[in-house]
């Protein structure tokens, strides 16, 4: 596709996960033009990033590019996506998938048609602590694994409030769709994609939309609570096929420390894993946490229990998934984390589990 | 707000048969000698523009009173097809109803006065009081209220003070200092409420739509009768509703280039 000069990018959207994406193409470095019908923003990321910017997907891929990421709202992927595959484009699009598991199916139709390579950034399953976990798993290190357990809570977390973020028509959802699709499909990998079998459980939306929220960060704009309604926090339990079970704990505002971890439970050995960034940071630097433990007892000797902790890089998942991505797209070959196939999945089990418990509050 | 230019040249007769219109449309139909009376015309005048009209499909004869004819339906749909909150948000508009069994409402502003440009009736609501078109005075109805509270004070009581305030119920706004704290109230809210104001019984709730750019585009509205519209819903469940459906509606036209939908 490209030579030696590198490829080519175009970022949509150009909100703050775009300008995020921006930053991490520059530093990688790759060059990049971007497209929002925002002209506000058109004209901040030109300044920001000396790129070149365009009003419209058409403008914009009828340029000179190899690829495009799509960070828009979520109801625009479906239109901008299959944009793309016609015009022979590579897209990594930002998570979930879609806003609704139909627009998510025509996306996997519109992306195997084309043959084209197509991710969903669910970046903290570029974590090394999660691949490494991963990788036990694989190699049976776990035995069969039973239980899985994720949460991902967040003291005060809303993203954007009263923006698209919290609008169930744009995103599709609240935290469930949000931060609970990372969760979603770091359990259904390490459960290895079994299928589900029954879901229960309940949601709630008793933070963002007061007019009182008080937060120490916010990601994105704060418009009050003038559109909201989607669920703030969901508890769900999940029933595999094969008998393997889940529990969900997902939130973006709740009376509880910040949270981002997994604990794998398998019948040789278990795992935890802890990602958590607080938000509660007031320091540049960020309260990023990247444990993995594994559990074990063993009898040699006498019976005793192991404790491993697992001693590894900081990544920055954000650029390893962009590397991937566009490792891909100069070899052609579609990558098996995070692709389009899985990516419905998740969007499978999100839309089942709003089905059961609710989607509206 | 653009009003319509009354100075200048402009051709009488033109001028004359949109006053016929008009008429026809107050008093549902007219005799040829009831509208040279209301016209100040003769007889065979008042006739001539009749038949013309007729002869045009716009107007048409049973017994024998003039009536308006199908043929304006036919440019008054051309005109809400064109108005962009109408392409936009008819689908939104048709959920509010279902959801809330209420009557909900887009409404466009024009010649400082609110248009109805779409209404869908839920399931409890009864025959609406304003018909699909109908015109409303801005001071009394929630969207009309919505509307001038996008302009700053000084021109929203110019407009006010230019078309009157008519009192219409005990609770209509008739005071500009009243009006002025209630616009500043629905800024900092974002959402304007009709108290039964406009209609005895009968409260509503609206929200404006704007474009990417800041241009005005019309309001979502929900009405219903106060028994139905108590405290609770009227004051916080529906605003929370309507503001909702018009937030989406914004960030769906903003990105509207980018999608096939138009």
């Amino acid at each position: 596709m490209a030579d030696d000069k590198g490829l080519r990018i175009g970022i949509l959207g150009l909100g703050a996960l775009g300008q995020n994406i921006a930053t991490a193409l520059s530093e990688l470095p790759y060059e990049f033009s971007g497209a929002d019908a925002d002209p506000e923003l058109r004209t901040a990321f030109a300044e920001e990033y000396d790129a070149e910017t365009y009003d419209t997907p058409e403008a914009l891929m009828q340029s000179d590019i190899d690829a495009i990421v799509i960070a828009t709202p979520n109801k625009f992927h479906e239109a901008i996506a299959t944009k793309a595959f016609e015009h022979g484009l590579d897209v990594l699009l930002e998570k979930p998938l879609a806003h609704t598991l139909d627009s998510a199916r025509r996306i996997e139709e519109a992306a195997e048609r084309a043959e084209a390579i197509c991710m969903v950034g669910f970046h903290h399953r570029y974590r090394n602590v999660v691949e490494i976990a991963k990788r036990y798993v694989e190699q049976g290190y776990f035995g069969d694994v039973t239980h899985i357990e994720g949460k991902f809570v967040r003291r005060r977390g809303v993203p954007g409030r009263g923006t698209w973020y919290t609008s169930a028509e744009i995103a599709g959802g609240g935290a469930l769709i949000d931060i609970g699709s990372h969760v979603l499909y770091n359990v259904l990998d390490f459960l290895e994609w079994a299928a589900i079998e029954d879901v229960s459980g309940t949601v709630r939306s008793d933070f963002g939309h007061n007019d009182d929220y008080a937060y120490l960060n916010m990601w994105g704009e704060d418009e009050k609570g003038t559109i909201y309604n989607v669920e703030d926090a969901i508890n769900a339990f999940l029933v595999f096929e094969d008998g393997s079970t889940a529990n969900l704990e997902i939130a973006w505002a709740e009376n509880t420390r910040s949270t981002h971890s997994y604990r794998i439970l398998g019948k040789k050995a278990g795992a935890e894993i802890d990602i958590t960034n607080t938000l509660n940071a007031v320091e540049p630097v960020p309260d990023q946490r990247n444990d993995l433990t594994i559990y074990e007892v063993r009898s040699v000797g006498t019976d005793h229990f192991v404790d491993s902790e697992i001693m590894t890089e900081q990544n920055n998942p954000f650029r390893t998934e962009l590397e991937t991505f566009l490792e891909a797209v100069r070899s052609g070959t579609r990558p098996e984390r995070c692709n389009v196939h899985r990516a419905l999945e998740v969007q499978g089990l999100l839309s089942e589990i709003y089905e059961e418990c609710g989607d509206r509050v | 707000m653009g009003g319509s230019d009354t100075q200048g040249r402009s051709i009488k007769s033109v001028r004359k048969a949109f006053r016929i219109l008009e008429l026809l449309r107050e008093h549902d139909g007219m005799s040829v000698t009831d509208l040279s009376v209301e016209l100040g015309e003769s007889k065979s005048t008042a006739h001539h523009y009749l038949s013309t009209m007729e002869s045009e499909g716009y107007v048409s004869k049973e017994g024998g009173e003039y009536r308006l004819d199908l043929a304006l339906l036919t440019l008054g749909g051309a005109v809400r097809e064109r108005e962009e909150i109408y392409r936009r948000a008819r689908g939104d508009v048709y959920r509010l109803a279902n959801e809330t069994g209420e009557v909900a409402r887009l409404i466009a502003e024009h010649d400082n006065s609110g248009i109805v440009l779409y209404q869908v009736m839920g399931d409890e609501a009864a025959e609406p009081h304003v018909p699909l078109g109908g015109r409303e005075p801005l001071h009394c109805t929630a969207a009309g209220k919505a509307f001038l509270a996008e302009l700053p004070t000084g021109e929203a009581e110019r407009i006010v003070e230019a078309t009157g305030m008519t009192t219409y119920t005990e609770n209509t706004i008739t005071e500009l200092q009243t009006l002025r704290t209630e616009l500043q109230s629905i800024r900092s809210r974002g959402v304007a409420f009709d108290d039964e104001e406009r209609f005895d019984g009968i409260r509503c709730v609206a929200t404006t739509v704007n474009t990417v750019s800041g241009d005005l585009i019309g309001a979502i509205s929900v009405s219903g009768p106060t028994e139905r519209l108590t405290d609770q819903r009227f004051e916080e469940e529906l605003p929370r509703t309507v503001q909702n459906i018009a937030g989406a509606v914004e960030i769906t036209s903003k990105y509207s280039t980018w999608t096939d939908e138009q």
